[in-house]
Order: C-alpha cells, then structure tokens, then sequence
C-alpha cells in the first residue's frame, strides 16, 4: 500500500487512490468497507480531538461511535462544496464532545477541572521528556500558536471547553465586545495562515 | 445593518460560542442564503479543524466493530422484503416494525453503553489485579515478624520529605514517601540500601504533585542486610552509586 494524503488501496495488485469524499459517497450508497475505510482513516484523527475535549476514554469512545453513526446516516447529505471530509468529521466530532461535557456540567458532575486545566492537551505523557514531547507534536502543524495569547485564549475556550461568548465574558471578566472581536481577529488570524500553508 | 455586524457573528458561530438571541439572528440570516456568510464558516470551520489536530489516538477496536455491526443491522431492516398485504396487514405490520425498531434501537443503545462500559472494566483489570498484589505484597511483609519499620527524615532542600521503609531479612521492602515534590525534568530519586558501607540501587521511586510515592522492592536474599536507606536525587540514566544530594536518610 502506498500512503498518500488521499490514501489508497490495493485492488488486485493495482494501486487505486480513495479519496475521503469517495468514501462518503459509497457509504450513502450502503458500502460497509468503504464505512470501514473511512472510519480507518479519520478515526484517530477524530479520536484525538474528542478526547482532549471530554478526557475520560470511556466518553470518548462513546462520542466516537455517536460521531461515525451520524456520519454514516448522514453520508448521503455530505456536500464537498461545504467543506472537506476531515473538516467535515472534525466538526462532528468537536460539537457532540462539547455536547457531552455541556451535558454533564448540566448534571452538575465532576468536571471541576479549573478553566485552564480543562483545556490542556492530554495526550502528553508525563513521563516523556520535553525533547521527545517535541519530536512527536513536529507532525502536528500547530496554527493555533501564531494566534496573540489573548485571541488564542477566546478560542481554545469556546473550541475546546465549550463555553459561549457570554461566558468567556463572565469567567475572563472581559467586556462581552472584546470577547467578539478578539474570536474574530483570532478566527481571521487562523484561516490567514491555513490559506498560506496551502 | 452593515454585514461587518455580520462578519463578527459567523467568526463566534464558528466557534461554536454565539448564543442566545444573536444565534437565532446569525442562523436567520444564514438561513436567507448569506453567501458571504456560508464561505466564511466554510473558511473557517477548514481552518479549526487544522488548527485541532491533535497527535492521532488509536480508539479501542470495539468502536469500529459496534460500528460496523450496526449497519449490518441497520442495511439488513432496510433490505427485508416486503411480505404480501392484505386489507388488515398494514396496522400490523407497521406496529411490528415500530416495536423492532424500538427493540433494535434499545438493544443497540444498552450494547453501546455496556460495550464502553466493559471495555473499561476489561482495560481496568490488570491494573486492579497489579494494584491488588502490590497491596497483598505489603501486608505480607507487614506480617513478617523480621520485618523493620525504618524511618527516613528529609535533608537538604526538603527538609518537611518523610518515608518510612519496611524491609525484611530477604531483602524485600516497600518504601512509602510524603511531601516529596516530584523529581525536576531530566532527574530521578534512586533509592539506595546500605549494607556494609557500600551502596545497592533498590529503584526509582515517583511522587505525585501531593507529593506522596511507593516502591516496592523484590527479595534479593542477599548475606549482609541492609542497614542504612538513603534517596538521591540523580540524573536520569544508569548509575553505579549515589552522585546526586540526598533528599531522604534514615540516619
């Protein structure tokens, strides 16, 4: 099998790239393997980005299936003109995890991590040294760190931790118009550079 | 109302953090077909996703096998043929499939929560049965009567540290520490035994941020006991004796 950003597969010694919006055609269509296919390749992805939102691996599992449920029933609606698969899964995946955890702190469950302690990345292993941490985060492409701290903060709180612009305000103790503006300028900043890396 | 208005409001949205009556007034607009609007969430939610990449996490295999056997189940439903009516057939036949799809769709949800759930058991168990031999461990040692109870005081830049080291004749013990900080980036606490004058690593014990740690230590039937225990601070790597300041002494 040769990798390739797009993937592919071997069919009788011959190598045919499936592209992610391929895929999701052939699952509105009812193919499993291509579901398989699609849930192998984005499913990590998906896996990691639920994760560092709900914490408990349980959850996220749990979110995971949620996420690729919907997906697969849904698949038939997919429009590539609204945006790519990852984006697509991505934003699946980011709203049923925030769901998750709006739904617990509704229940008024644990979660009593402080605000920043909430939004820290969790795949880190303590044990591992600040060298071999970097070695593993160089194939991230990390966006997020050419934001200004103040704009990164709005976002990763209301990305990651699931908080409203009313309640950044409250928690930051900022005016609700300077939570907007510093989102919009952050958000602006993002596909500035997401445009220039492609 | 200048779309700027606008362009503020789908930046928010797309973060997921608009709310009350400005998200029903950006969804209406939206909903009026803004296409300036829907390329801007589209820009957006391309570049969060980016910008969201984690390190790729392997979720457990239950997920996708779940999965995949619920559109097994769910194309199966759909592919069934129909049976052949008559006049009285389709109250039945719609209550039948209302209640298989009602069964279908609560079997699917508890084998969902309960394939999570033991999935979690099963990841927990050899962690409980590891945790439940340390334990067993410990009370026998505490049950030797050659056990000692030797207490370490904390020197140098801890002086508030505690330990307390059970050991026996073979050579076994369990050490149990208090208000040690954890180990700074790059070093590790050895614990040494002293038999003799001369030093026998026993391990490396770890702290919590409470700063709280435990290590046991296998039998080595060794002729000459140990009489003095020391931890030092050492430099990750292998060591051949202590080089580092001691931070726990039972002298």
């Amino acid at each position: 099998m040769i990798p390739t950003s797009r993937g592919c597969v071997w069919s009788w010694g011959t190598v045919v790239a499936t592209s992610g919006v391929d895929l999701i055609r052939k699952c509105a269509a009812g193919d499993h393997e291509a579901f398989a296919q699609f849930y192998d390749r984005y499913a990590p992805l998906a896996f990691a980005l639920i994760l560092r939102i709900v914490r408990e691996r349980a959850d996220a599992a749990d979110v995971l299936q949620e996420v690729f449920w919907e997906a697969w029933q849904s698949a038939g609606r997919y429009d590539p003109e609204r945006g790519s698969p990852e984006a697509w899964i991505s934003t699946r995946a980011r709203n049923r995890a925030i769901d998750r955890i709006r739904s617990i702190r509704r229940r008024g469950e644990s979660f009593g991590a402080p605000l920043n302690e909430s939004l820290k990345p969790i795949g880190e292993n303590p044990s591992q040294t600040v060298a071999e941490r970097a070695v593993e985060r160089r194939v991230i492409w990390d966006a997020l760190e050419r934001l200004s701290e103040s704009q990164r903060e709005v976002i990763e709180l209301a990305y990651f931790g699931g908080f409203t612009q009313t309640e950044i305000a409250e928690q930051l103790k900022l005016p609700l118009g300077t939570v907007k503006t510093r989102i919009r300028q952050g958000i602006e900043r993002l596909r500035e550079v997401v445009k220039q890396a492609t | 109302m200048s779309h700027e208005h606008f362009d503020t409001l789908a930046a928010v949205y797309a973060v997921g953090a608009l709310d009350g009556d400005e998200l029903a007034q950006f969804e209406q607009h939206l909903a009026q077909g803004c296409v300036r609007c829907a390329s801007a969430l589209r820009e957006s939610e391309e570049a969060l996703a980016m910008s969201a990449r984690e390190v790729p996490a392997v979720p457990p295999p239950f997920v996708k096998e779940a999965l995949l056997r619920r559109a097994a189940a769910a194309s199966a439903l759909r592919s069934r043929p129909e049976p052949s009516r008559s006049p009285w057939l389709p109250w039945a036949a719609a209550t039948a499939a209302a209640a298989l799809i009602g069964a279908v769709s609560a079997g699917m949800f508890v084998a969902r929560r309960y394939e999570a759930r033991l999935a979690q058991m099963a990841r927990e168990s050899p962690v409980l049965h590891e945790r439940l031999a340390l334990y067993t461990a410990v009370i026998n040692l505490l049950r030797d009567p050659s056990t000692r109870d030797v207490a370490l005081r904390g020197t140098g830049p801890n002086p508030g540290a505690a330990g307390r080291m059970l050991w026996n004749k073979s050579g076994e013990g369990h050490l149990f520490v208090a208000n040690l900080p954890p180990a700074p980036e790059g070093k590790a606490y050895e614990v040494w035994a002293f038999a003799r004058g001369a030093p026998r690593s026993a391990g490396r014990i770890q702290t919590d941020a409470s700063g709280k740690g435990g290590l046991h230590i296998a039998p080595d039937h060794s002729d000459h006991p140990a009489e003095v225990f020391t931890v030092t601070l050492e430099p990750a790597g292998d060591l051949f004796g202590p080089t580092g300041p001691v931070v726990l002494s039972s002298e």
